[in-house]
This record gives C-alpha cells, structure tokens and sequence, in this order.
C-alpha cells in the first residue's frame, strides 16, 4: 500500500483516525492551557502572599509536581481519583463501580505540571514589576481587582510571555503521555494504525511531522503575540 | 532652577492669608515604624485649601514615607490623618474616598509601560468615574493641552523623555480632578535639562489655586511657589516657617546645615 | 507503609531504580559529547553544516520524545534485515538499547540547543578582542569563548539533567525494566495505590538530589566570579 493509500480517509486508509486524534490532542492541549494558567497564577499569588501557611503549601505543591515524572503523575491523578471516587461511590452506592473520564483525568494532570511549572514563571514576573506600578494604580483610585486586570495583568503576560510559551511546548508534547491511559489522542490513534498495518516507520514518521507542524504554528502564534506586546515598548529610549 | 522673582504681583498675592480657609489635610501625632525603625515620631501638620506646602529635609528623614501616608500607599501605626473631612483608617471605602480626592505624581514617574499616554490619563476616568471613552479622552486631550504635550497623546510613555513623562504623570492624576496634589520628589529622576518644563507646569498648577503638599529639594521652587517650608530630619518635623523666614533666618541648627549643604 | 509489600515489589524497584539511572546517564553523557559538534555545526558559516544540524535540533526539540522512541523501537522491528547486516540487530532488538539511542539523540538536541544558545550571547567583542590578538579561531573557540559559554549554559544544562530523568520513565512504555515499570507491575499484580507513591518519593528525592548536587557544582564551578561580580 502506498503512502497515499494508508493516509486516506475511506476504509482502507487511516486519515480520519489520525485526523480525530489530532483534533483530540489539540482539544486537550487547548483545554488545559486556561486551567494551567489560572491555577498558575494562583499560586505564584499564594507564593507571594504575606501569608505564611499557604505560601508554604504552594511552594511544596509546585516543588513536588515539577520534580514528578510527567508520566507518574498522570498514573497517579488518574488511579487516585479512581480510587478516590470509588471509596465515596462505595460509601454512598454500594455495588456501583465508575470508570473516571480520560479527559478530564488527563486535563487534570497535566494541568497541575503547568500550574507548577507556570507558578514559578508567574512569582518571577510580579516580582520583576516595579512596584511604583501597583502604587500608581491604587493613587488614582483604582480598585484592586480594576489594578490588576488594567495594569499588572498585560505587564505581568509580556514578561512572561516567552516563559510560558515554552510551558506550551512542553505541554504539547506532553499530550502524548495520555495515550497510556486510553484517551485516543493522536499518539494512540497512531498506534493503533501501526499494530493494523505493520508500518511502524511510516506512521510514527507522519506521527512526528504531525507534532513538528503543531510545534511550529504554536512558535508562530507565539512570536506573534510577541511582537504585539511589544510594540508599546518599541523605539523606547 | 527656576528663575525666583519675589518681587512680582504674583508672588505677593500668594501670601496672602489663608488661615481662615478650611483644613485639607491634618497630622495628628502619627508614627510610623518599620520593623523596629521608628521612620515618623509623632508627626503634626496641618495643611488649608489652597495652601502650597513644601517639605525638604536630607533623604531618609520621612518626607517621602509622611506623604505616602496622606494617600495610603504607607500606613500609619498611631496618630490621626484627616484628608477633606475624611479619617483615613484600613477601611476599604475610606482609603478610597481619600484616593479620589488626592492626587499623587511619583519620582520615577509610573506611568503604566503597555498603555499610550492617553489611555494612561483616561483608564481611572473610565474604571473609577465610569465616564464613557469619548468623554474621558475629552478631560484627558484638555490636560495634556494643559500640561504642554497634546500631540504625544498616541505614543507610549518609553517613548518620551523624562521630563515629558513627568508632565504626563501629573496630567493622569489631575485628570481625577482631585482637590489635593502630592509631588514626591518629582525631579528628582529627571535630567538638569528637563526639570524646569516639569517646575513650570508645577508653578501654573500652583497658581490655579491647588491644594499642593510636594516633597522636593528644588529650593528657587519652593521659594516661588510655597506658602509654607516645612523642613524634616530623623522622622520629625524640625522646623517650619513662610519661605522667606526659612530661607532668610533660619531657627535650627540641622536647618541651617541642610540649607548650607544645599547650596553648596 | 506495607511490610510484605514493599519485601514483594522493593528489590524489583530497586533494580529499576539503577536501569532508570543507568538510562539518564549513559545518555546524558553520550549527549554531552555530541552536543558541543552538533552546536558548532549549527553556528557554523557553512550551510552545508548548519542546515543539517538546525533540522535536527528542530526535529528532537519539536516532537513527543515518545513518538521519537516508537519510532526506533517499533521501526528497527520493521528494519530487521538490514540492521542484521549491518550487525546491529542485537542492539536495536533490546528495548533498554533502543530507550538509550532514543534519549541520547533527544538529549543531544537539548544539549546542543542549550550551548548554542550560550555561544550566540557572548558578546561580540569577545571574538572581536581575541581576533585582535590574533588568535586563530580554535583556539578563540577553546580559550575564549566556550569557557564562558559554558558558564552561562550550566544553570540549564543542569535543568535538562532533570528533564531527562524524569522523561525517563517514558522508557517503561516500551517495557524497559527501569523504576516506572517495576512500578507499573507492582501495581498490576498487588493493585496497590502507595506503589505510586513509593515511586513518586523516589522520583522526588532523586531529582533534589541532581538539583542540590548540581547547585554544588555550579558554585565550584563559578567561584572566582563571585568577587568580580561585586
């Protein structure tokens, strides 16, 4: 079979396998990056807040989940909420068994090694804010929340663009683990392909141009919104 | 420096009396520590509506810590401070009733980088008075007529100098139309050649009537401008008198080094 | 913690414990080797060497290090005949081989990425001055610049160190027996949840341990510039 045959979208090839895995790995990826940055944020704030327990809980959090193999930790959220929900399902229904969504599982873990990851970028950017720009902001009046959405919120995403840019990568490719949980993601959907057709080299090759293009149109947009944030500070003195 | 002229028309309506006028802001004994470094020792003042306060004194004696005070960008541990009738305290809607009313212009100027200078001057008019966009670049257009830089209203604010940033700054806090301006060492961060642009702006707001408190070691300033010196050492305020007896005969004895030192 | 189960399954952690850390090293290592030509290649004037290297750097750094590796380990299945030829397949037909040619090569790009990126920060006086002098360009690279490329790539080069020990646990997809896949089998036979957490523990203290370490080095390695800086 040719190339164009095994890539096909009718029966015999496997384009759309590849294609809604594709779709799935971009969904996850697309998916996780808010909840990645929100908790992220959270918890670069916690880490530097003036309060002391939980700027402590958030450092051993995010120090914990950085150190953690990737692949571990999906094992883990994934068994352990299994576990967990088992025990509660157990309690209220007994008898009842429940599967734990992929999705979401895979969403989860991957989410709480960007929020680590991120955290650290995010407490680097509020402190690397001079702090006149919080002062200015509350002199003329503005609100807390008003102070951060208007003024630190688009100061603090062009320090940490490049940072969290590179989080994206590592996320990207990241989904690629998810596989092993059963979630049909383009890894797997390949796999899959493979164990069918006995053309390891040619689909996991296509597999890896695959990610590359991903890889790619993210550095794109990425360098994109680079230029954009930075043209407040072109031609600065 | 400013050119002192304390012979014009001008110069001698400003001193005219103004004890009668109503209090704008008001000290009462406050002391403030950091950790166990007392910075302001029981500090008294009272400043009337459109009075022009000037407070000098060596760095780190609490000139600038007593105005980050009046606003609540520092907060005092004992004392009182009444802003406009106001007692400010932690309360939330306190500390914001007196920010409306204050106006502060910083050393280093911070204006926000990512916003050109308009949206600098508008974004409180739009988040605070909830005043629509075309009425608020309205007030901003006029004070930066005002403040001598219209035609940098679409720039962003590296792309100015010093000197023209500072204006700026001080065009963003009088877009809130406040009824009290504090200058922290506003040329300070500024080169020699651009600190006149900034006074001169500061003298034309001085004679519209404003309520002024400005820390500053711009003396000819003071001696144009200020109705009143009021001089700080140590966290304490050491002395204070009209300019001309300030500057003329001075009482102590750190007065008279610190005035020395100045002009040296 | 369970007695029986940790005599059940710990002498199988274990010995995966030194299959992972054989893994990273060896490929560490190996990495660093190729990762200094392959930079220079990169850097290099001529296309002829730096499109090469560029693509590689592109290709490593811009996919799944999983897809990279059942790339090799399904592919070499499917390239028997002429890896026997060549007298290879003994290798290829490993998974513990194939997990190390996949995480050397991968490492490699990092590496070279990293050095690449120190080389291409230093000021341009540096060559400029020694130029001047005139020193020739190897000596320029050996002398000059690469002491100070190497100064400025140890924060992370010692961040890719971890990254690739922790990526290492991606070896047990393709059943290599190092700690993920003692674990994976600790799990499946007594489907115990804490076999996780043992890992997880292990895991943790071995990456504070190359971080500390490594923070170490890094002092060591800087120490006469601490009185410059000041």
């Amino acid at each position: 079979m040719g190339a164009f045959q095994l890539l096909s979208f009718g029966p015999e090839g496997w384009g759309s396998q590849l294609a809604s895995g594709v779709w799935l790995t971009i969904r996850l990826a697309v998916a996780t990056l808010p909840f990645g940055l929100a908790s992220g944020l959270l918890l670069a704030i916690m880490i530097n807040g003036r309060n002391r327990m939980l700027s402590r809980a958030a450092l051993v959090f995010t120090t914990i989940f950085r150190a953690l193999p990737e692949l571990l930790t999906i094992f883990i959220i994934y068994y352990g909420l299994q576990f967990l929900i088992q025990a509660v399902v157990d309690a209220a229904w007994p008898g009842t068994s429940i599967e734990i969504n992929g999705f979401l599982a895979g969403l989860f873990a991957l989410g709480v090694v960007f929020a680590s990851f991120a955290s650290e970028i995010f407490v680097a950017g509020l402190r690397a804010l001079p702090k006149g720009q919080a002062e200015a902001a509350h002199a003329l009046g503005l609100s807390r929340g008003t102070a951060f959405v208007s003024v630190i919120a688009p100061q603090l995403f062009r320090l940490t663009l490049p940072g969290v840019g590179n989080l994206w990568f590592v996320l990207l490719k990241d989904t690629a683990l998810v596989s092993v949980i059963s979630l049909s993601d383009l890894m797997r959907q390949t796999t899959i392909a493979v164990s069918n057709t006995k053309q390891p080299i040619f689909f996991y090759g296509v597999t890896c141009l695959i990610y590359l293009c991903l890889s790619l149109v993210s550095g794109a947009v990425v360098a994109l919104l680079e230029v954009r944030t930075n043209r407040a500070y072109r031609g600065a003195r | 420096m400013v050119e002192v002229d304390r012979a014009s028309p001008r110069a001698q309506a400003r001193q005219a009396n103004t004890s009668d006028r109503a209090v704008a802001v008001e000290l009462y004994g406050v002391s403030k520590f950091y950790g166990p470094t007392q910075v302001l020792h029981d500090v008294s003042l009272k400043v009337r509506v459109g009075e022009r306060l000037v407070i000098a004194g060596p760095s780190g004696s609490g000139k600038s810590t007593m105005i980050r005070c009046i606003n609540h960008l520092e907060t005092h541990e004992a004392g009182k401070i009444v802003v406009d009738g106001v007692e400010l305290t932690d309360q939330r809607e306190r500390v914001d009733q007196v920010r409306r009313e204050v106006g502060m212009v910083f050393q280093h100027f911070n204006l926000f980088p990512h916003l050109t200078i308009l949206q600098n001057c508008t974004l409180a008019l739009i988040k605070v008075r909830k005043m629509s966009r075309k009425d608020a670049d309205g007030v901003a257009m006029e004070l930066l007529e005002r403040v001598r830089i219209p035609e940098q209203a679409n720039k962003y604010p590296g792309q100015l100098s010093g000197g023209q940033q500072q204006r700026v700054a001080i065009a963003r806090s009088l877009a809130m139309k406040p009824r009290i301006m504090l200058f922290d060492e506003p040329t300070s961060a500024l080169d020699p050649e651009m600190v006149k642009e900034v006074l001169d702006v500061m003298v034309s707001l001085a004679n519209s009537g404003m309520t002024m408190l400005c820390v500053t070691h711009e003396m000819g300033f003071a001696r144009q401008v200020a109705d009143r010196v009021v001089f700080m050492d140590k966290g304490r305020i050491v002395e204070e008198a009209d300019p001309e007896t300030f500057f003329g005969n001075p009482q102590h004895e750190r007065t008279k080094a610190f005035l020395r030192q100045l002009l040296h | 913690m369970n007695l029986e189960l940790l005599q059940a399954y710990g002498p199988r952690m274990l010995s995966g414990l030194v299959t992972t850390l054989e893994l990273v090293f060896i490929s560490a290592g190996i990495g660093a080797l190729m990762a200094l030509p392959l930079a220079l290649a990169r850097n290099s004037r001529s296309r002829l060497l730096s499109v090469p290297a560029k693509c590689y750097i592109l290709f490593f750094r811009g996919t799944p290090l999983l897809a990279q590796l059942f790339l090799i380990y399904y592919g070499a299945g499917q390239m028997r005949g002429p890896l026997d030829a060549f007298h290879v397949w003994w290798f290829f037909r490993d998974a513990f081989f194939c997990a190390l040619f996949a995480f050397t090569i991968n490492t490699t790009a990092y590496q070279a990425e990293i050095l690449r990126a120190a080389l291409g920060s230093l000021p341009r006086g540096q060559t400029e001055a020694a130029a001047s002098l005139g020193l020739g360009s190897w000596v320029t690279l050996v002398r000059v610049l690469l002491p100070q490329a190497m100064i400025l790539a140890l924060r992370p080069l010692g961040n890719e160190l971890i990254l690739s020990l922790k990526a290492s646990a991606i070896a047990s997809i393709v059943t290599v027996p190092e700690l993920m896949q003692a674990t994976k089998l600790a799990f499946a036979r007594s489907f115990e949840f804490q076999v996780y957490i043992w890992a997880a523990v292990i895991y943790f203290l071995m990456v504070e341990v190359v971080r500390r370490v490594w923070i170490l080095f890094e002092r060591r390695l800087t120490r006469h510039l601490v009185r410059a800086a000041v």
